[in-house]
C-alpha cells in the first residue's frame, strides 16, 4: 500500500509540474503549484505509514504510526495555503497592470 | 481499509489530477481542485493521519477554493481602475 | 511557427517523465518500516508523560518541537502584511448586498454552532485530533462565509480589520509571552511541564500544560491572518462589481 501511495504521488507531482511547464495561463501554474505541494505531503504522511498501525492519539490499540511526519506536514499545509494567497495576489496585481493573466502577452508586453 | 478501495482512490485522485491540468476552463479547474483536496483528505485519514485529514479537508476545501474563486472573479475581465471613486453623500 | 509550441509539449512531457522515473527510484531506496524508529519512538513513548498530551502530534507541535511552529505562524504574517501591502491602495470601499434572505438566515442560524465547533477543535486540541491550525482555519472559514453571503461591509462590521490585527499580535505576543515564562523559570524558551506548569489530570479539559495555552495563541493567529487575507482580497472585488453593473447595489 505504501508504495501505491508512492507511485501515485509521483505521477500527480509529474502532472503538476508538467502543467507549471507546459500551461501559460498563471492560474495554471498556481493550480499546478498546489498540485505538487499536495504530492509532496502525500509521500511524507505515507513514509510514516505502518501496516496495521493506529493513529497517534494515547492510549494506543496497538502499533502507532509515525507522528513526526504528520507534524511537519500540519505546518507545511497551512504554510501551502498562504504561499497560495499570495501568489493569487500577485496575479491580482499583474493583471491590473498588464490587463492579462497570459505569461506571453504579459512577456510580450512588457511595460 | 481493503487494497481495492485504495486502488479506487488512488486513480480517481489521477483522474482529478488530469483534470486539473488539461481542461481549459479556470473556474472548472478550481472546483475540481476542491474536489482533489478532498480526496487528498480521505487517503490521509485512511493513512492513520487524522490531524492532517482534518487541516486538509478545511484548508482546502474552504480557504483555498475561495480565494482561487475571488481572484478569479477579479481577472475575468479588466475592471474599471482608472475611475476615480466619488464620495458618498 | 506552428510545431514550436507542440515540440516544447513534448519535450516538457519527456522531461516529466524523466524526473518521474528518478524520483521514484529515489523514495524507493528508502528502507520499508515495520516499526517506529529514531526520535518519533521516543515521542510516542514519553509523550504523554514528559507533556500530558494524549495527541502525540499536539505534543510534537506545540512542546517538542514549538520553536518550530512560531517560525511558521511568522510566515503567515509575512503573508498577511504582503497581501495588504499589495492591495493598500484604497481606503474606500462599498459593499454588495448579498444573497437572498433565505442564505441569509440559513447561514445565520449556522454560524454559532460553526463557531462553537472551531472553538471545541482548538480547545480540546491536546485530547483529540485538532488544534490551533485546524480551529483557525475553521473560524476563518466562518468569516468567508459570512462575507459571501452578508456582503463585506457586514462582516467588516461584525469583525473589524482593526479587531483582526489585534487578534493577531495578540496571538503572537502570548506565543512569545508563555515561551519567556519558560526562560524565566530558567529551564529554556517554550519548555513546558519542566518550567513548572502544571500538568493536571491526564485526559481533561485543562491538562498538559502550556499545550492549550499555545493552541488558543496559533488558533487567533491563523484564523485572524486567513481572514485578513481573504477581506482584503474580497473588498476589491465589491468595488468592481459595483461599477460594473452601474453603482452600488443599495
Amino acid at each position: 500500500m505504501i508504495t501505491l501511495s508512492y507511485v501515485t504521488s509521483v505521477i500527480i507531482f509529474c502532472i503538476g509540474l508538467y502543467t507549471i511547464m507546459a500551461r501559460r495561463n498563471l492560474f495554471k501554474t498556481v493550480l499546478g503549484l498546489a498540485l505538487m505541494e499536495s504530492a509532496i505531503l502525500l509521500i511524507i504522511v505515507s513514509s510514516g505509514y505502518i501496516p496495521g498501525g493506529v493513529p497517534p492519539i494515547e492510549p494506543f490499540m496497538g502499533p502507532a504510526v509515525n507522528p513526526l511526519p504528520h507534524a511537519f506536514t500540519l505546518t507545511a499545509i497551512v504554510i501551502g495555503a498562504s504561499d497560495i494567497a499570495l501568489a493569487l495576489a500577485f496575479i491580482i496585481k499583474l493583471q491590473r497592470h498588464y490587463r492579462s493573466v497570459d505569461l506571453d502577452r504579459i512577456r510580450g508586453l512588457r511595460g | 481499509m481493503s487494497l481495492a478501495f485504495m486502488v479506487f482512490l488512488y486513480l480517481f485522485l489521477i483522474a482529478t489530477a488530469l483534470v486539473i491540468s488539461a481542461i481549459g476552463d479556470i473556474l472548472s479547474a478550481v472546483i475540481t481542485l476542491s474536489v482533489f483536496g478532498i480526496l487528498l483528505a480521505t487517503a490521509f485519514a485512511i493513512l492513520q493521519a487524522p490531524d492532517v485529514a482534518l487541516t486538509q479537508a478545511v484548508i482546502n476545501s474552504g480557504i483555498v477554493t475561495a480565494l482561487f474563486l475571488v481572484a478569479f472573479s477579479q481577472t475575468e475581465r479588466p475592471p474599471c481602475y482608472d475611475k476615480e471613486e466619488e464620495k458618498e453623500e | 511557427m506552428n510545431i514550436r509550441p507542440f515540440l516544447f509539449r513534448i519535450t516538457a512531457l519527456f522531461l516529466c517523465a524523466f524526473l518521474g522515473v528518478m524520483l521514484f527510484r529515489g523514495i524507493a531506496a528508502m528502507p520499508p518500516k515495520e516499526s517506529v524508529t529514531g526520535p518519533a519512538a521516543h515521542y510516542l513513548e514519553r509523550a504523554s508523560r514528559e507533556t500530558g498530551a494524549r495527541n502525540v502530534v499536539g505534543a510534537i507541535l506545540f512542546d517538542y518541537r514549538a520553536f518550530d511552529t512560531l517560525g511558521e505562524s511568522t510566515v503567515i504574517f509575512t503573508a498577511v502584511c504582503g497581501i495588504s501591502m499589495l492591495f493598500s491602495r484604497r481606503k474606500f470601499h462599498r459593499s454588495s448586498s448579498g444573497l437572498s434572505f433565505i442564505a441569509k438566515r440559513g447561514i445565520g442560524i449556522m454560524a454559532p454552532f460553526l463557531i462553537m465547533y472551531a472553538t471545541v477543535i482548538i480547545l480540546f486540541g491536546h485530547i483529540s485530533p485538532g488544534g490551533g491550525f485546524q480551529g483557525g482555519t475553521i473560524f476563518a472559514t466562518v468569516t468567508v462565509l459570512l462575507c459571501v453571503v452578508f456582503g463585506s461591509s457586514f462582516e467588516s462590521s461584525y469583525f473589524p480589520p482593526k479587531t483582526k490585527e489585534s487578534l493577531e499580535s495578540g496571538g503572537a505576543l502570548l506565543f512569545c509571552g508563555i515561551g519567556l515564562v519558560g526562560l524565566a523559570a530558567g529551564t529554556g524558551f517554550l519548555s513546558n511541564l519542566s518550567a513548572g506548569f502544571p500538568a493536571g489530570r491526564e485526559g481533561s479539559l485543562l491538562s498538559a500544560g502550556t499545550i492549550p495555552l499555545l493552541n488558543i495563541a496559533v488558533g487567533m493567529k491563523v484564523g485572524a491572518g486567513l481572514s485578513a487575507i481573504f477581506y482584503s482580497m474580497i473588498k476589491m472585488l465589491d468595488t468592481t462589481n459595483d461599477y460594473r453593473e452601474g453603482g452600488p447595489i443599495r
